[in-house]
């Protein structure tokens, strides 16, 4: 364990020196995905400006929905980028193969070799987000609610690495998924609203076969009183665990299962 | 001509054999439109019009605004890696213009994918999410001249932003910060009534109104009269202006490219 904390700083190291390398490039990256979170955030504001509620939920009930889904992308993107790039940069070109003759957990290396910069832009949007919504919701905000906020933020970060992997995995037979990968992301979009102006059907999907709903509005619900699911939110991070769980077993089959394209 | 008639042919025929994204990018506009559904029929729950906009109206303005955002960009992914990877320096010896034969390529893509996404699911929209036709016949006519300008500046916006490629490694924000800023301004998450006076006005100096929210306006009954006209005008404006930027971002960058030997 200890090996591998000290493998993973060396791995930063390496990669920090490649963003200070291109300091106008981590800016153009930090900057993007700060524009992007904000159009979306300008959005439901817009929308606000011309109603009260929406199916029962103020506009910082919202805000705070989407500040969890933010921060706890922001893990993913800043940690976990690389899940993307399995298909088309390493089994492809048969780089994969490299990763394999190593004395480390292949997926280790494989999530090591990149930290994405990109992601922090995603990260303080997020934050801001947090906090401009925190102070307006009807809750007191004591060391408590703190810690398990941190928690469920931590816990959606890993349930998007997970349907990631998850996904990113059928790489090893079908040597690229990113449309899959994409496809099922794109999912998440519906997680940024409250889960409860859609078909009972997208519901149960996003809850129980694909959790993005606990990436950001179960556990946001879990601070708004009377919103009904706070026992459902609970179930956060338990639902982070095994679907990372499901989703490692998975990968070690797919590696089983690997077979190089040949370089 | 013919040359480029040609790579338009190919890039037909390129698209249909990767129809992996093609089903990937099928299944996530349904996604899209779903999402759009259930959340403006939330919107809408308890009442009946928002700046005299009808919850059919608003469906219709966001659901063909969602399919023309999908023809205003292009192909400057395509030109920024060309010029990232140094393919550009071969690009350029060739027979051909390469911006030409970039946009023949890109006229491809849109009509394949016109038939094979936007219609089925257009028409898929009409059936099951009360999108309506254009009021009159009259403003269907103005609705395609005015989508096809607005295309048309979106592709030259698109790789006037992809020659930066020359000056930047990070294409994946580049990109991600052009769709935004686009997907902002040009009023395809919301009509542009709905934005607060000064956003309109800073809009109304901007390129992108031109893009989406004048075609869908004019389709949607919002601009109707002189006043669709006039915004049509001044998408020809914006047009000509944008080809004649891109030539000279063009030309600079071709000194670029000689100061480096490629």
């Amino acid at each position: 364990m200890i090996r591998y904390i000290k493998l993973y700083y060396l791995f930063c190291k390496q990669n920090l020196k490649v963003m200070m390398e291109y300091r106008m490039d981590f800016l153009l990256g930090v900057l993007s995905v700060m524009l992007q979170q904000f159009a979306g955030i300008f959005f439901v504001k817009i929308v606000f400006d011309h109603i009260h509620e929406l199916n029962g939920w103020t506009f910082y009930e919202i805000l705070f929905i989407y500040g969890i889904a933010a921060t706890g992308r922001s893990i993913h993107h800043i940690f976990f980028d690389n899940l993307w790039t399995l298909g088309w940069q390493y089994i492809r070109p048969g780089k994969f193969d490299r990763l394999l003759i190593r004395p480390i957990n292949p997926l280790f290396h494989f999530i090591a070799d990149r930290l994405q910069q990109d992601g922090f832009g995603q990260l303080f949007i997020g934050i801001i987000v947090l906090g401009t919504a925190m102070p307006h919701l009807d809750i007191s905000w004591g060391f408590m609610e703190y810690v398990i906020l941190i928690i469920m933020i931590i816990a959606s970060g890993f349930i998007f690495v997970a349907v990631n992997l998850f996904f990113a995995t059928l790489s090893f037979w079908m040597v690229d998924s990113l449309p899959i990968v994409w496809t099922i992301f794109n999912l998440s979009d519906f997680a940024r609203y409250p889960l409860t102006i859609y078909h009972k059907g997208i519901r149960h999907l996003l809850t129980w076969i694909i959790p993005y709903g606990f990436t950001a509005f179960y556990p946001a619900a879990y601070f708004i009183k009377g919103s009904g699911f706070e026992n459902l939110a609970l179930l956060t991070p338990v639902a982070a665990i095994v679907s990372c769980a499901l989703a490692y077993l998975f990968w070690n089959r797919g590696l089983k299962a690997f077979t190089s394209t040949g370089s | 001509m013919r040359k480029y008639i040609e790579f338009a042919r190919v890039q037909m025929q390129v698209h249909a054999a990767y129809s992996a994204w093609f089903w990937a990018n099928t299944f996530s506009v349904l996604l899209r439109m779903l999402v759009i559904y259930f959340f403006w029929k939330a919107v809408y729950s308890n009442r009946s019009e928002i700046e005299g906009m009808s919850f059919d109206g608003m469906t219709t303005y966001i659901i063909i605004a969602m399919f023309l955002q999908m023809f205003v960009s292009g192909v400057g992914r395509e030109l920024a890696h060309t010029i990232k990877d140094g393919n550009v320096a071969i690009e350029l010896m060739r027979p051909y213009h390469l911006i030409t034969r970039l946009i023949a390529m890109d006229i491809g893509d849109k009509v394949i994918y016109f038939i094979r996404g936007a219609l089925p699911l257009g028409i898929l929209a009409f059936v099951f999410m009360d999108v309506t036709l254009p009021s009159t016949w009259q403003s269907g006519v103005l609705f395609l001249l005015s989508a096809l300008m607005g295309i048309w500046i979106g592709t030259f916006f698109d790789l006037l932003i992809a020659i930066l490629a020359f000056w930047t490694i990070n294409l994946w924000g580049l990109e991600v910060m052009k769709e935004a800023v686009v997907s902002f301004f040009s009023g395809a998450l919301v009509p542009l009534i709905l934005f607060p006076e000064w956003f309109q006005t800073i809009s109304l100096f901007l390129p992108f109104q031109a893009m989406v929210y004048v075609p869908v306006a004019i389709y949607t009954g919002i601009l109707t009269g002189t006043e669709a006209w006039l915004a049509v005008g001044s998408q020809l404006i914006w047009a000509v202006l944008l080809f004649g930027l891109l030539r000279v971002l063009w030309s600079v960058a071709m000194k670029k490219v000689t100061i480096f030997g490629g």
